[in-house]
């Protein structure tokens, strides 16, 4: 089924795929559904992402502390990630080993983990002093370039996903 | 009606270029998509996060009427992008729309949604705080939040539903 061999692990993809839960969701109206719900979730994640973003590079919300930007954002944003990851899942069940060697499919997950991982670098360095800068208009470059990287990400990541049902 | 608007933007010069903008440069389809996708992004979590902090569910340390303020005016200029890169595709295929009763629905979720909108920001900038001011304002502004919420919610879901019609059988029925 699977010719490719640059891709690991043919055999559990392959198993995935031809799960009954797989299978059910691939031919019912489970699809579309989990699919309508995927995307209302990666609205709300990267909408709400966007705002931390744009607070971060000083062009939106100068009035709000940008440490409370990020804190009232955060339950919502995971929330929807959390949605956004369970129906992606259940999408992807249906056909993983095509998936799975799907160049949109793969950059999409590069850049996810790019995102996370910018993300977690914000976090737990940059966020470390937000004492020094939490109300100023313009904050240091480290916070402005976590923004726009974390910006041009998650764009990268909804034109990647839109783009894997394209290929396949 | 749709069959008259459908019928005029069939074979029409507009519907030519779609179809052949759509056809001939590259990634048009997918990129078009994709920025339709983001303006759901902008004005689900723009409107969502508004209509939360009305219910007291979001953002409790942040103002109503600079929410409302700060983040409509990025709605507005989603809800234009988005509404350029889906005529593209409706005036590239009149057919696969305005015969789409999921389509139809679609809107029946967008007008109301985008009406409340309206409301909400249009009084709040005549009176900021307008929607604080009297708890029957509060309580209008909770209902509309309430019934906005379920809207926006129905039109990304029947949104992407359009492409799956053959799924509701019972509209064949």
């Amino acid at each position: 089924m699977n010719e490719d061999t640059s891709v690991p692990f043919p055999e559990f993809w392959n198993w995935v795929q031809a799960l009954p839960i797989s299978e059910h969701i691939g031919f019912t109206w489970w699809f579309p559904l989990l699919e309508s719900l995927h995307v209302l979730g990666v609205g709300l994640v990267v909408g709400s992402i966007l705002m931390v973003d744009l607070r971060l590079l000083g062009k939106t919300a100068l009035s709000i502390p940008a440490s409370r930007m990020t804190r009232d954002m955060i339950r919502w944003t995971w929330g929807a990630f959390v949605l956004a990851v369970i129906t992606g899942t259940g999408l992807f069940m249906t056909r993983a080993s095509a998936y799975i060697e799907n160049p949109a499919f793969q950059i999409k997950l590069l850049l996810l983990v790019l995102a996370g991982a910018n993300m977690a670098w914000f976090q737990f360095r940059t966020l470390r002093g937000v004492e020094q800068w939490d109300t100023a208009t313009r904050p240091p470059q480290a916070a402005r370039i976590a923004g726009a990287a974390s910006l041009l990400l998650w764009i990268g990541v909804i034109f990647a996903g839109r783009w894997v049902g394209h290929i396949i | 009606m749709k069959e008259s608007v459908a019928a005029w933007l069939s074979g029409s010069q507009a519907q030519e270029t779609a179809v052949f903008l759509l056809g001939n440069v590259p990634g048009l389809p997918p990129i078009a998509q994709s920025l339709h996708i983001l303006g759901i992004a902008v004005v689900m979590s723009s409107t969502v996060m508004i209509h939360l902090r009305i219910l007291g569910l979001a953002a409790p340390s942040q103002q109503i009427s600079e929410m409302i303020g700060r983040l409509m005016p990025w709605t507005w200029w989603a809800l234009l992008v988005n509404a350029i890169t889906g005529l593209l595709f409706v005036v590239g295929r009149p057919n696969r729309y305005f015969f789409n009763p999921v389509f139809g629905w679609k809107f029946m979720c967008l007008v109301p949604a985008v009406a409340i909108a309206l409301v909400i920001y249009r009084m709040n900038r005549r009176e900021p705080g307008y929607w604080e001011h009297t708890a029957a304002r509060v309580h209008s502004a909770r209902a509309m939040a309430v019934v906005s919420l379920l809207l926006w919610i129905g039109v990304v879901l029947a949104g992407r539903w359009i492409a799956y019609t053959d799924y509701l059988y019972f509209l064949y029925e």
